[in-house]
C-alpha cells in the first residue's frame, strides 16, 4: 500500500512537473509572437550618441514624394521603442520605386530630455530604385551632429 | 624721434586691425560650410547650395542665399550681419547633381541640414561629410 501510495506521489509529481513545462513553454510562444514585428522592406534605427543609449520614444514620420503635385504624402507616423527602432515602417507591397523622406522630431526628443537641439528636426530624402530590396536608414544623433547611412 | 616712430607703428598697426576687423563683420562668414566627399576623399567642389530662413508666421521657407562650393569644397559668405536674426535656418545641397556631374548615383537626391540660431554673437560652421550612401554634419565654429 505504502509503495503503491509513494508510486501515485512520484507520478503526480511528475505531473504536475511536466504542466509546469507546458505553462512556461506556451508563455514563452506567446512573448515569441507579442514581441516579432511586422516586417517592413525599410527599417530605422535611432541612436544617442551623445549618451550612447538608443533614442527611445521619438517621433517619426515616413512620407512619398507625389511627383505630380511636387508634395508629400504622408504614409506612416510612430516613435521608437526602447531599443530606437520603429517596427513595421512600410508593408512590402505599399513600398513602391519613388522619393522618401524620414522625418525624426529631434527637438521634441532632446526637449523631453530636458535639454536643447541645434537641429529642430531631422529629414533625410533617399530615392528607392529597386524596391525589391532591403533598406535600413539609421539616424545617429547628439545634440550638435548626426550622422546616417544606407544599410541593408 | 624714437618715440614717434612707435607712435606711429602702432597708430598703423591699429588701423590695420581695425580695417580687418570692419571688413570681417561687413561680409559675414557668420555662417559657412564645408563639403568633403569622404568616398573618393576630396573636396566636394561646384556643389550647388541654397541657406533658406523659416517665415514662421507664414510657414514658409525663404530664399536667403545661394551659392556653389569652391574647389576647396567650402561657400562662405552665406549671410551678412544685417541679415542675420535668430530663427529656423535650412542649408539645402543639390546632391544628386553634384553625383550626376561625376557621372554616378546617389541614394540622397538631395540634402537639408535644418538648425536653429539663437546666439547672433557665435559663428556657426555646419559642415557635409558625404558620400553616396552616407553623409554627417555637425554645428562647428
Amino acid at each position: 500500500m505504502y509503495r503503491f501510495w509513494k508510486q501515485f506521489c512520484t507520478v503526480k509529481q511528475m505531473s504536475i512537473r511536466l504542466q509546469h513545462i507546458k505553462d512556461h513553454i506556451l508563455a514563452a510562444n506567446q512573448c515569441a509572437e507579442m514581441s516579432s514585428p511586422p516586417y517592413s522592406p525599410l527599417t530605422t534605427h535611432v541612436l544617442n550618441t551623445g549618451r550612447g543609449i538608443p533614442a527611445a520614444s521619438m517621433v517619426i514620420s515616413l512620407h512619398l514624394r507625389n511627383h505630380t503635385a511636387a508634395s508629400w504624402t504622408l504614409l506612416r507616423t510612430g516613435a521608437t521603442n526602447d531599443d530606437g527602432r520603429c517596427p513595421g515602417l512600410i508593408t512590402r507591397e505599399a513600398f513602391v520605386p519613388g522619393v522618401y523622406k524620414m522625418r525624426f522630431e529631434t527637438g521634441r526628443y532632446w526637449e523631453a530630455l530636458g535639454e536643447t537641439c541645434f537641429y529642430p528636426y531631422v529629414e533625410i530624402v533617399f530615392t528607392i530604385t529597386d524596391a525589391a530590396q532591403k533598406f535600413h536608414v539609421p539616424l545617429l544623433l547628439s545634440r550638435f551632429s548626426y550622422s546616417t547611412y544606407r544599410g541593408s | 624721434m624714437f618715440n614717434n616712430l612707435m607712435h606711429t607703428s602702432c597708430l598703423h598697426i591699429i588701423s590695420c586691425v581695425a580695417d580687418h576687423s570692419m571688413t570681417t563683420s561687413k561680409t559675414g562668414s557668420l555662417l559657412t560650410t564645408h563639403v568633403l566627399n569622404t568616398a573618393d576623399g576630396v573636396p566636394g567642389a561646384r556643389m550647388a547650395l541654397s541657406l533658406h530662413r523659416l517665415d514662421p508666421q507664414m510657414a514658409l521657407w525663404n530664399l536667403v542665399s545661394k551659392g556653389t562650393t569652391d574647389e576647396d569644397g567650402q561657400c562662405s559668405d552665406l549671410i551678412s550681419r544685417d541679415e542675420f536674426t535668430a530663427g529656423m535656418y535650412k542649408l539645402r545641397f543639390e546632391t544628386r547633381q553634384y553625383w550626376e556631374s561625376l557621372c554616378q548615383s546617389s541614394f540622397y537626391p538631395y540634402i537639408e541640414i535644418v538648425f536653429t540660431i539663437t546666439d547672433l554673437d557665435q559663428t556657426f560652421h555646419l559642415p557635409l561629410l558625404l558620400s553616396r550612401y552616407s553623409y554627417s554634419t555637425y554645428k562647428g565654429i
